[in-house]
């Protein structure tokens, strides 16, 4: 690597599409580039952000798991349900990160122990805890429970759960400075997981596994080990994804996030992840996140509708990859070209 | 044999010709530059040991793979062969060596699937033709129960529906019984009889001297040998495919260096598997015992009992004087036993991964131990780039792009970083060029010497006379050992193919 | 007879009559005609797009944009109708629309070589967004009310829309088992290399299974409008898993390869058989996706420890065979079966 390496490195190449991304919809409306409310805006797409950081340690394995965005309602409506059956609330936010660290790393116990498409094991397990989710309230009546505050736990199987407490609240709306604590949470879990990728042995199985799971096998990697560890790490990022959502809304519901999946995947992949495995970073995660949820926020601000937006996000994704599969195919041409000129002469010279 | 009636042919124009062929991959040369011609009503055998090319003529002319440089004339004419499809309709077949059967889909669906045409006449084609090379067998009954010799048939059958006039039989023999390989040999000479020109590939040299016209020896990509059959003996092929640098003389001259410390580094004792039976051995600090068996003796599945890759093995295992009951990869490398996997790509590298963190993998994965910072990491891959000779432009490069001996070395430095006592190396040799063996012997008189213990499993019979003071014979899941007197290439080929015929039969 | 009563497919319709029989303990009403009818007239949607899910899976591909393609081909349909086109152009139109879409997914898969998921997740976003766009985010209501008549009419009191798909379904099975072409799609699914090297066209394959993929979620989008009479945004919503699901389910195995037209149509009926089931067992309907998740999960673990079941056997068998020295015909099988996974 040379000194100036980095420049051509994918994460640059995001800072800067961020920086251009900002200036062009800051020329078109001199508004958005209000610094303040552009950090305040992250706090309505930074749940995205904290569960793609997660999945990006799961992709790094050439696993997947998509039931992140059921475990974000799932952790949302446990510590509302919590709260309300009379629980302090640190408890509550406990049990809620609790349960998305366990349901994690039951996703990661199957994954690791069958051979089946981790795709489809937690496809049924997004189906599972949404259901339970939703289903959750319900459950509570019929077992017997009692509100704190009377009535059923039935009216909050729709509704959000409000009341929430002001220190709790305060993760959601609050500030550090400048910078909302939203956004606070994200950079703190980027840098953990960031640095867990890159200067720890548990980052480096991770890559091992992506590259070749069975040599990382006959190397001695601990796999299965591995692989419970980071898909519950997963489950703890959208458990916390969930409950940073909770807070922005002050309100405790089921259904958060569902709707994240394709912003979610789409910032893993516009990062640099492989979906083979391998190959990725959290850093780039993060920056596309950020690209993603300006882009947003800015379109919105141009007064053009959202529902322009998944066309846009899909459009990129599809976009990224592609641009990807072509470079990497043009490179390793060239590079058989030069290798077949290479002897060939080396060939013509002994002839001579 | 119809060996005269064959000679007529010679004289006819090649129905396949390539001229001055190349082929690079992820940057490795593989062919360079070569002419090979197939007749019709001719059997042209292609010889060659591991990695010195074969598979990839095969499939160049069968449209699979695309040359770097040069020329494809099928009749004379020069044509590009861009996918299978294009072969045969010049009428190129590949009957490969595990045929392409589809489990689910029916004899007769296996048959027709891939051809065009009006239904119910290619099924009528279909049972003519298998009438004719004589696969008999229920034609509606589930693909995944035809046996190995029947799925080839049908791959023949596959050509001949297609009017293939060339046939390529990659490896036909080698999942074959003797009865079944007399067979196919009889089909060979009907094949032929009708003007057929047939490629064949085959690693048993008498199988070779008995079917082919004609035989071509391939090592690193160039021809060394091509001569009509007749004239040629066993002994003049097995001279052909060696290694340019070989020599007899010098076979055995790491064993008069025996280190003082003859410690035992490995016992097994009454090892048993599904594969394997009650298999006991030990081998001694600075000794190389070599195992010599063929494909599906058990060998390899030997070594990944011992290594605690396959769990399932009852008996017992001491490495280094210390019981291992239970053992994992990461509990015997921790008691300095390593292992060298037989298929370096599905098990020993990561292709895509700097140099220097496959070389480093081992030792991080070892319990307790820490976090390698990118320097020690390089400190650690520039000690073994040195010591092994490893051939790269940084210990950052990919190892994809590095040729298949500088590969293995970087496995074997992974294998060697976490500093065994014992190590076991399967087929270490397979798959690289004449230098880089010559450098893998080197790296394992070294070890020796060192007072490390060496256990060589290979099925190359002049790499097991080369490196080993202890010759061992694996067949049939039991281990055996050669008396002292005869570990030369003469008497363990003599064991191991003695004892392939009576497989076979 | 013995390869139908072990396939996946009976194994799940009979866990599906034995659900339908236990529940009838409970609430005798299940067994009521009526009953199955509707269970069966509110499968059809999730069939159809199911079905075409099926074609791509054979290939060992995947396509989460179906229900997208659903909920845009049903736009369309609307607008069509809204316009005053005739009826069977507005059917053509929606069909198009739905081969349009699944040609876009196949160019992306087939041509550039973007991974299925990726491909196919961005065009649920980017079709979806289309549907909103071109409906500026509101339902498409006062369609024709000639249009409900497809699903009210009853033929011997089963709605025409259920003889219609049914009479579909026989078609396809007919055409699969007649058509030699359709074994393609195994054949690249099994094994892409060995079907390449056989001078099959893989890359067409992929293509049409792309394309039929978004022609039977077409389909589904009219049997939709049909049925309840306007579109509204959410149509298709989240529907793509459940197809997924409802094929896994009925035996489609993800690493392509096996399954038929029916693993389709008995997957689609358990997923919405549950949900009925729920009803009558007065279960909130909220612990439908709960208790679908769950059946799935199971079905495919079990499916997992079966299948590695019959390996070790076989593993014991070939080895037994070696260390014994017999005839090694049966070795032969493992291969199969590896070949199988």
């Amino acid at each position: 690597m040379t000194r100036f390496g980095w420049l051509k490195s994918w994460e640059f190449m995001l800072l800067v599409a961020l920086v251009v991304e900002l200036a062009v919809l800051g020329m078109i409306n001199p508004a958005f580039l209000n610094v303040q409310n552009l950090l305040f805006s992250t706090s309505d797409f930074v749940h995205v952000i904290i569960a793609a950081v997660g999945l990006t340690l799961i992709i790094m394995t050439g696993g997947i798991d998509i039931s992140g965005v059921s475990l974000m309602g799932l952790a949302s409506i446990i510590l509302g349900l919590s709260f309300v059956a009379g629980a302090p609330i640190w408890l509550a936010v406990a049990v809620a990160l609790g349960v998305g660290l366990l349901a994690g790393a039951f996703n990661g116990t199957v994954v690791a122990n069958t051979d089946v498409n981790p795709l489809v094991i937690t496809l049924a397990l997004l189906f599972f805890y949404s259901g339970l989710a939703t289903g959750l309230p319900t459950l509570l009546d019929m077992l017997g429970f009692k509100a704190y505050n009377a009535g059923g736990f039935e009216a909050y199987q729709y509704e959000g759960i409000n009341g929430l407490p002001k220190s709790f609240t305060w993760f959601g709306t609050g500030r550090l400075g400048w910078v909302p604590m939203p956004l606070v949470v994200t950079i703190v879990l980027t840098l953990i997981a960031g640095w867990l990728l890159k200067h720890t042995r548990f980052g480096r199985f991770l890559q091992l596994i992506g590259v070749n799971p069975e040599a990382a096998r006959y190397t001695g990697v601990p796999v299965k080990r591995t692989l419970i560890t980071v898909y519950a790490i997963n489950g703890f990022a959208a458990a916390v994804a969930g409950l940073v959502l909770t807070a922005y809304f002050t309100s405790a519901r089921s259904d958060l996030g569902s709707e994240a999946l394709l912003n979610i995947i789409t910032a893993v992949v516009l990062g640099g992840s492989s979906i083979y495995g391998g190959e990725g970073s959290v850093l780039g995660t993060f920056l596309a996140g950020l690209v993603l949820g300006f882009l947003r926020q800015g379109l919105l601000s141009l007064g053009i509708t959202s529902d322009v937006v998944p066309v846009i996000v899909g459009g990129l994704l599809i976009g990224t990859v592609a641009a990807r599969i072509g470079m990497s195919a043009l490179q390793r041409k060239r590079a058989n070209r030069a290798a077949y000129e290479t002897e060939r002469g080396a060939m013509a010279a002994i002839g001579e | 044999m119809a060996q005269a009636s064959k000679q007529g042919h010679r004289a006819s124009d090649p129905l396949v010709a390539l001229r001055g062929i190349w082929k690079v991959f992820e940057s490795v040369t593989v062919l360079r530059g070569i002419d090979f011609d197939i007749r019709p009503g001719e059997v042209h055998a292609l010889l060659g040991g591991n990695g010195s090319g074969k598979s990839t003529i095969v499939k160049i002319i069968s449209g699979a793979y695309q040359p770097t440089a040069g020329l494809i004339e099928v009749e004379g004419k020069a044509q590009i062969l861009a996918r299978p499809s294009q072969a045969h309709a010049h009428g190129i077949y590949m009957v490969p060596q595990e045929p392409h059967i589809f489990p689910n889909l029916s004899v007769l669906e296996n048959l027709t699937t891939g051809l065009d045409g009006d239904s119910s006449t290619i099924r009528q084609h279909a049972r003519e033709i298998a009438a004719e090379i004589g696969l008999k067998v229920d034609f509606n009954a589930h693909g995944g129960t035809l046996s190995i010799a029947n799925q080839q048939l049908v791959e023949i059958a596959r050509g001949l529906m297609r009017n293939a006039k060339v046939l390529i039989l990659d490896e036909p023999t080698s999942s074959l019984t003797h009865h079944e390989v007399e067979s196919l040999a009889t089909q060979i000479r009907a094949l032929t009889g009708r003007g057929i020109g047939i490629l064949f590939i085959s690693h048993r040299l008498d199988e070779v001297l008995d079917i082919s016209d004609c035989v071509s020896v391939l090592r690193d990509g160039q021809f060394v040998l091509v001569a009509p059959t007749e004239g040629l003996t066993t002994e003049i092929l097995v001279e052909a495919m060696l290694p340019e640098d070989f020599d007899a003389s010098a076979e055995r001259e790491a064993a008069g260096t025996m280190p003082d410390d003859t410690s035992l580094v490995l016992e097994v004792r009454n090892l048993s598997s599904q594969s394997f039976h009650d298999v006991s051995f030990s081998v001694r600090a600075g000794e190389v015992v070599g195992i010599s068996g063929v494909v599906g003796s058990g060998r390899t599945e030997l070594a990944e009992a011992i290594y605690g890759i396959d769990k399932s093995a009852t008996g017992e295992v001491v490495i280094n004087g210390k019981a291992a009951p239970q053992r994992s990869p990461r509990i015997c490398q921790e008691m300095r036993l390593s292992y060298v996997p037989e298929d370096r790509h599905a098990h020993g590298i990561f292709l895509s991964l700097p140099c220097a963190q496959t070389i480093s993998s081992s030792v991080m994965a070892l319990s307790g131990a820490h976090f390698m910072s990118p320097a020690q990491e390089n400190k650690l891959a520039q000690q073994f780039i040195q010591q092994l000779r490893i051939k790269l432009s940084s210990p950052m490069q990919e190892a994809r792009t590095l040729s298949g001996g500088n590969q293995q070395k970087i496995v074997l430095a992974k294998t060697l970083a976490p500093e065994p006592r014992v190590i076991i190396l399967d087929e270490p040799t397979r798959g690289i060029d004449a230098r880089a063996r010559q450098d893998v012997y080197r790296i394992i008189r070294e070890l020796t010497a060192a007072g490390v213990g060496v256990v060589v499993i290979s099925s190359e019979v002049s790499e097991i006379a080369e490196v080993s003071d202890r010759v061992l014979i694996m067949h049939r899941g039991r281990l055996s050992e050669m008396p002292e007197g005869q570990i030369d290439v003469d008497h363990i080929a003599a064991a191991t193919l003695a004892e392939t015929d009576e497989v076979s039969k | 007879m013995s390869r139908i009563l072990k396939s996946r497919e009976f194994l799940v319709l009979l866990l599906l009559v034995v659900m339908i029989l236990a529940v009838s303990n409970v609430n005798s009403a299940v067994l009521r005609p009526m009953t199955l009818i509707n269970i069966v007239n509110s499968s059809l949607f999730l069939m159809l797009i199911a079905m075409g899910q099926m074609f791509v899976i054979l290939t060992r591909g995947i396509d989460v944009s179906v229900g997208a393609i659903a909920g845009l081909s049903a736009v369309i349909f609307g607008f069509a109708l809204n316009a005053g086109i005739p009826l069977p152009v507005a059917m053509l139109a929606a069909l198009l629309t739905g081969m349009a879409g699944g040609m876009v997914n196949a160019i992306g898969v087939v041509f550039v070589g973007i991974p299925p998921i990726i491909m196919t997740l961005g065009t649920l976003g980017v079709f979806r967004g289309l549907m909103r766009v071109l409906t500026g985010g509101s339902w498409i209501e006062s369609i024709p009310h000639n249009i409900k008549s497809l699903s009210v009419t009853r033929i011997f009191n089963i709605p025409m829309m259920v003889w219609g798909v049914s009479a579909l379904v026989i078609i396809v099975a007919i055409l699969m088992w007649k058509i030699r072409w359709t074994r393609n799609f195994y054949a690249v699914g099994d094994n892409l290399d060995g079907a390449y090297l056989l001078g099959i066209n893989t890359r067409k394959t992929r293509f049409v299974a792309y394309v039929l993929a978004g022609l039977f979620s077409g389909m589904a989008a009219i049997v939709f409008v049909g049925q309840i009479g306007f579109v509204p945004m959410q149509t298709g919503d989240g529907q793509e898993l459940k197809a997924i699901a409802a094929v896994v389910l009925g035996g489609v195995s993800l690493m392509g390869g096996t399954g038929t037209v029916w693993s389709a149509v008995i997957g689609a009926l358990f997923l919405t058989t549950v949900d009925s089931m729920m009803i009558f067992l007065r279960i909130p309907g909220s612990w439908n996706d709960a208790v679908a998740g769950a059946v799935l999960l199971i079905v495919v673990v079990l499916d997992y420890l079966i299948r590695r079941m019959a390996r070790n056997r076989l593993l014991a068998a070939r080895s037994s065979e070696m260390l014994h020295g017999e005839d090694g015909t049966k070795a032969q099988t493992l291969e199969q079966t590896e070949q199988r996974q």
